[in-house]
C-alpha cells in the first residue's frame, strides 16, 4: 500500500485546495500518472502517481483544502507496504497484542506510532498543531521540537483561522483558493518588511520612436520588453535589488542571476509568471517569451517552474491607467517596480524650449532593511537612463 | 417514582466510579472543577471488586504457595503446608475493601459529591438519577460517561448450579473447584489457570477457538511450555459448542473441523463477551457515536460526538482494561479544564499475572515483519541472568526487536520473574523513541532482573556476555 501525500511542491506553501481528481477508486494507474490537481499559491500543481498500482482510497473531496503532509490518496500497489522514506509509519498492524477473546470488543487501537517524545509532542499540541503532518528531521525519522516550531512557525502564517464564512443573507465570495494565497503573501509581505516607495518619472519618447521604426521592419518589441532588459542591466549595477535577506543566517544574498517576475492580472486574480536569465536573452525572445506567459497566466496554466525564483519583480499598470503607486514586495524579493499611464505632456528641454514629450510615471518599493534611499534613487536613476536613452541599452547588450 | 421538576446544577457529572471515572474525578477536582460522581454499585469499579484486584490476590498467593518448596531449600522450615481457601477469601475481601476505603477516602478529601443510584441521560445535559424511590434530575456543563462494560449473560451463565462461571463470579466461589476447565485466551482467563492451578485445582485450558495465543512467537512457546511444566492442558481450536451440568458436574462440549470432543470438569470459566452500557444510559437517544457493538467512539481527548460529554475506560471502543481507563480519566478531566492533554494507547503495555508472569508492549516479531521493517530480533533467556538463578526463577526470556535500518527500538516481550516491573523501561524507551544504543548506554543494576534487558539488547549486535557465541570463534595464538 502507497499513500500519495500533498508535499510541499513549492518555495514555503502548506496548504491547497483539491480542484480535480483524474481518477477514481478502483482504477490502475502507472507510474507518474496525474492523480490530482492542487490549487496552491498562485498556482495549479498535479500529483503524479509514485507507483504502479489501483486506487484504493480517496480521502478528501474536490473544494477540500488540505495541509502539506495530508495523505490524499492510498495506491494497492501489491506490497503490503512500502516503507516511506521517513520514518514514519502508518501500518495498521495491531500494536497491542490482541487479548481480547474472538467474541470481544473489536481492536480499534491501529499502530500508528507517532516519532516523537512524549514532551515533544505536548509542544506540538500547545501550538495546535497536528503531530501527523510534521516529517520528522531525527534521528529514525524522530520528529524534533526544532520540526515542531518550524511546522508552527508556516501554518500560523497562513491557516490558524477556521475556514468559517458567514451564513448570513449577505453575499459572499469565497476566501480561500488563490484569494486567499494572495491575501496570505501580502500579508505576510508587508508585515515583514520595512517597504519604502520611490516615485519618479520617465521621458519615453525616444524609445517610443525606437519602437515605431522597429514595428516598420516587422518587430513588434513592446515597451515592457525593453523595461526588463533595462531592469536586469539596471540590477547588475546595483545587485543589493537583486537579492534576498536570509534574517536565520544573517546574510544578505545576492542572485547570480536576473529572473524578472511579472505582475499579470487575471480573472482569478494577480499572478506572477517569471521570465527567467533575462540577462542572457535577446529583446525579441524576451517579448516572445513575455507574451506566451501572460496566456498562460490568463488561461491559468501556469506551471510551478513559471512561477519559481524569481529575483526582482515588475508591474506594469500603465494600461489600465494611474499616476503612482505603492506595489508591496514579492516577498522574499529586496524590489518591485511599477510602470504607470504614459501621457503626452509639456515638458522644458535642455534648449529652454517647451516640447510635447510622453512621460510616465514610476514606483519603486525596496526593502529598506536591505538598502537605503540613496542607493534606491541612484538604480532609479540608472534604470530611468537607460529607458529614456534606447541607444545606451545597445552598449550595455552582451 | 417521583419525577423531579427541578434539576439541580452540576458542573461536571461523571457517571461511574471505577478506575476511569475516580481518577477522573480527582484529576477534575484538582484542577478546580465541581465534581459529582454517580455511582450505582461501589466505588472502585470492575477492576477493584471484581477484576484486578481479586485476580493479582489469587495470582500472588499461587505465587507464594509455588516458592514454598524453594524456601527448604534455603533452610527456611514451617512445618506442614496447608493452603486454607477460605482464608485467602477473607483475605481478598480485606484488600478489596481496604483499597476501596482508600479511594472513598480520596474522593472525600477532594470534596467530590458521591451520589448513589443509577443513572440515565434526560437530556444532552441532563442526567437523572434513581435511587429506590428517589429520582433527581441534575444539568451539567460537562458529563464523563465511566459507566464501564458488563459480560453478557450467555444462556449457559443464567444455569443456576453455580459450576459454570463468568469473571463476576470466579474470585468469590464458596470452595477451590477440583477440576476447573477455562475456556478462553486472554489475560484473565490465563491469570485464573494459573492461580487455581498453583493452588491445587486441576485446570484444563481450552483456547477460544484459537490455535495459539497472540503474544510475540517467542513468548507464545516459552508459555505452552509453563502450562505443561503445571500440568495445564491445553486444548487448542476448538470452538464451544454447549455447556451442560449435572449433579457434580460441568461439562464443556467442542467442536473443531467436524471433530466433536466433551471435557469433563467440577466447574468451568467462560470468557464472555462484554457489551457496554450507553444503550442503558439512555445517551443513545441523543445520537452518540458508538461502534456497531454499541462502544464509545471518541477522539484522542476522550470527547464523543456530543460536545459536552466525554467517556473513558470500558465503554469507549478498543481494550477493556484499567491502564486505558485510568489514563482517558485524567485526560477527559484536563480536557474540560482546558488543559491541552490527549491520550495515545499505541504503546499500552499488556500485562499477565501468570507464573511467571508476561509483560509485552510495541511489535511482536511478525507484526513487525508485516509493517515493512527489517527486523532483527534478540532473545536472552533468564537461565543466564545471575539474580534469577539466586531466586530460583530461572524460567523465561526477555525479547527485544528493533528495525535494522534505522537502529528504531520496536517491540519488547517477557515472560519472567519481575517481568511486569521491567516493562516500564520498555515503554519509556519506545515513547521516547529510543534505539538500541539508548538502552545500551546506561548502567544495570547487578545483579537484577534488569540486566536481562541489557543482554537482549546487546544480542541485537552479538554482544551479550552470558550467551554462547554464535558460532565458532577463532582464538588468536601467539
Amino acid at each position: 500500500m502507497a499513500e500519495v501525500k500533498f508535499y510541499d511542491i513549492g518555495e514555503g506553501m502548506n496548504e491547497g485546495e483539491i480542484l480535480n481528481y483524474f481518477v477514481e477508486v478502483g482504477e490502475k494507474v502507472a507510474v507518474d500518472q496525474p492523480l490530482i490537481e492542487m490549487q496552491t499559491d498562485k498556482m495549479v500543481a498535479e500529483i503524479p502517481s509514485p507507483t504502479a498500482g489501483i486506487i484504493k482510497a480517496i480521502h478528501f473531496d474536490v473544494g477540500e483544502t488540505i495541509t502539506v503532509g495530508t495523505t490524499i490518496i492510498e495506491i494497492d500497489n501489491g506490497q503490503k507496504n512500502t516503507i516511506p522514506e521517513s520514518a514514519e509509519r502508518t501500518e495498521k498492524s495491531a500494536a497491542v497484542i490482541a487479548l481480547q477473546t474472538e467474541q470481544n470488543t473489536p481492536q480499534t487501537n491501529s499502530y500508528k506510532r507517532i516519532l516523537a517524545a512524549p514532551y515533544t509532542r505536548k509542544i506540538a499540541r500547545d501550538y495546535g498543531v497536528d503531530i501527523e503532518n510534521i516529517q520528522g528531521t531525527g534521528p529514525a525519522g524522530r520528529i524534533t521540537e526544532e520540526d515542531i516550531h518550524q511546522f508552527a512557525d508556516h501554518s500560523t502564517a497562513t491557516n490558524d483561522t477556521p475556514n468559517r464564512i458567514m451564513d448570513q443573507a449577505e453575499d459572499t465570495i469565497p476566501f480561500k483558493g488563490i484569494r486567499k494565497q494572495i491575501a496570505n503573501k501580502m500579508n505576510h509581505s508587508l508585515k515583514t518588511i520595512p517597504h519604502v516607495t520611490h516615485f519618479d518619472e520617465a521621458d519615453l519618447t525616444e524609445l517610443l520612436k525606437l519602437r515605431k521604426q522597429l514595428k516598420k521592419t516587422g518587430e513588434n518589441i513592446s515597451v515592457v520588453a525593453f523595461f526588463i532588459k533595462a531592469a536586469a542591466i539596471s540590477l547588475k549595477a546595483y545587485p543589493i535589488f537583486n537579492a534576498q535577506l536570509d534574517e536565520e543566517n544573517e546574510v544578505i544574498r545576492l542572485a547570480q542571476d536576473y529572473h524578472i517576475g511579472l505582475a499579470t492580472d487575471t480573472e482569478s486574480g494577480l499572478m506572477v509568471p517569471v521570465l527567467h536569465h533575462v540577462s542572457q536573452k535577446t529583446l525579441r525572445e524576451i517579448q516572445t517569451e513575455m507574451k506566451a506567459l501572460t496566456k498562460k497566466a490568463q488561461e491559468g496554466k501556469l506551471s510551478m517552474t513559471d512561477v519559481k525564483n524569481g529575483t526582482f519583480t515588475m508591474s506594469n499598470v500603465g494600461p489600465l491607467g494611474g499616476t503612482g503607486a505603492t506595489p508591496i514586495i514579492n516577498h522574499p524579493e529586496t524590489g518591485i517596480m511599477s510602470f504607470h499611464k504614459t501621457k503626452k505632456m509639456p515638458v522644458v528641454m535642455e534648449d529652454e524650449e517647451i516640447a510635447i514629450r510622453s512621460i510616465m510615471n514610476l514606483s519603486f518599493s525596496f526593502d529598506h532593511r536591505v538598502a537605503d534611499g540613496a542607493t534606491a534613487v541612484a538604480f532609479t536613476n540608472y534604470f530611468i537612463e537607460l529607458i529614456e536613452n534606447p541607444s545606451k541599452l545597445l552598449l550595455e547588450l552582451v | 417514582m417521583v419525577v423531579g421538576e427541578f434539576a439541580e446544577k452540576r458542573d461536571l457529572v461523571i457517571i461511574g466510579g471505577g478506575p476511569g471515572g475516580y481518577n477522573a474525578a480527582i484529576r477534575a477536582a484538582q484542577l478546580g472543577l465541581g465534581v459529582t460522581l454517580i455511582e450505582k454499585k461501589q466505588l472502585g469499579g470492575v477492576c477493584l471488586n471484581e477484576g484486578c484486584i481479586p485476580s493479582k490476590v489469587f495470582a500472588h498467593a499461587a505465587k507464594k504457595y509455588a516458592t514454598v518448596p524453594h524456601l527448604s531449600s534455603l533452610g527456611i522450615s514451617t512445618g506442614e503446608i496447608n493452603f486454607d481457601y477460605s482464608r485467602l477469601l477473607k483475605y481478598k475481601d480485606k484488600t478489596v475493601n481496604r483499597l476501596r476505603k482508600g479511594v472513598e477516602t480520596l474522593c472525600a478529601a477532594n470534596k467530590i459529591e458521591i451520589i448513589h443510584g443509577k443513572a440515565n441521560f434526560t437530556a444532552e445535559n441532563r442526567v437523572g438519577v434513581e435511587s429506590g424511590h428517589q429520582f433527581d434530575t441534575y444539568e451539567f456543563n460537562h458529563a464523563i460517561i465511566a459507566a464501564g462494560s458488563s459480560p453478557i449473560k450467555t444462556d449457559f451463565l443464567t444455569d443456576n448450579s453455580g459450576r459454570i462461571l463468568s469473571s463476576e463470579e470466579i474470585y468469590n466461589l464458596k470452595e477451590m473447584p477440583k477440576e476447573l476447565l477455562v475456556y478462553g485466551s486472554d489475560y484473565i482467563a490465563l491469570e485464573i489457570a494459573f492461580s487455581y492451578r498453583s493452588l491445587g485445582s486441576d485446570v484444563s485450558l481450552i483456547l477460544d477457538g484459537k490455535d495459539d495465543f497472540s503474544f510475540d512467537h517467542s513468548i507464545n512457546r516459552e508459555l505452552k511450555r509453563m502450562l505443561k511444566k503445571q500440568n495445564i492442558n491445553i486444548h487448542r481450536g476448538f470452538h464451544l459448542d454447549t455447556i451442560s451440568t449435572e449433579k457434580n458436574e460441568a461439562k464443556v462440549h467442542l467442536f473443531k473441523d467436524g471433530k466433536e470432543k466433551t471435557i469433563t470438569g467440577s466447574h468451568a470459566y467462560l470468557t464472555t463477551r462484554q457489551y457496554a452500557g450507553a444503550a442503558s444510559l439512555g445517551i443513545d437517544r441523543f445520537g452518540i457515536a458508538t461502534t456497531e457493538s454499541g462502544f464509545i467512539e471518541t477522539n484522542r481527548q476522550m470527547r464523543t460526538s456530543i460536545h459536552n460529554v466525554f467517556a473513558v475506560g470500558d465503554i469507549t471502543a478498543g481494550n477493556s482494561i484499567a491502564v486505558k481507563a485510568i489514563k482517558q480519566g485524567k485526560i477527559a478531566a484536563e480536557t474540560i479544564a482546558g488543559m491541552n492533554s490527549e491520550a495515545d494507547l499505541t504503546f499500552l503495555p499488556t500485562i499477565v499475572h501468570t507464573n511467571p508472569p508476561i509483560a509485552a508492549v510495541g511489535l511482536t516479531e511478525h507484526e513487525a515483519i508485516d509493517a515493512g521493517y527489517s527486523v532483527k530480533a534478540s532473545s536472552f533467556s533468564y537461565t543466564g541472568n545471575s539474580y534469577a538463578t539466586v531466586t530460583n526463577e530461572k524460567s523465561g526470556i526477555t525479547k527485544i526487536i528493533k528495525d535494522e535500518e534505522t537502529d528504531l527500538l520496536l517491540g519488547f516481550h517477557t515472560i519472567g520473574a519481575g517481568a511486569i516491573e521491567l516493562i516500564s523501561t520498555a515503554v519509556t524507551s519506545l515513547e521516547m523513541v529510543g534505539r538500541d544504543e539508548d538502552l545500551l548506554f546506561p548502567l544495570y543494576p547487578h545483579p537484577s532482573f534488569n540486566e536481562t534487558i541489557l543482554e537482549a539488547v546487546e544480542g541485537l549486535t552479538e554482544q551479550a556476555i552470558h550467551v554462547a557465541p554464535v558460532g565458532e570463534k577463532k582464538v588468536r595464538m601467539k
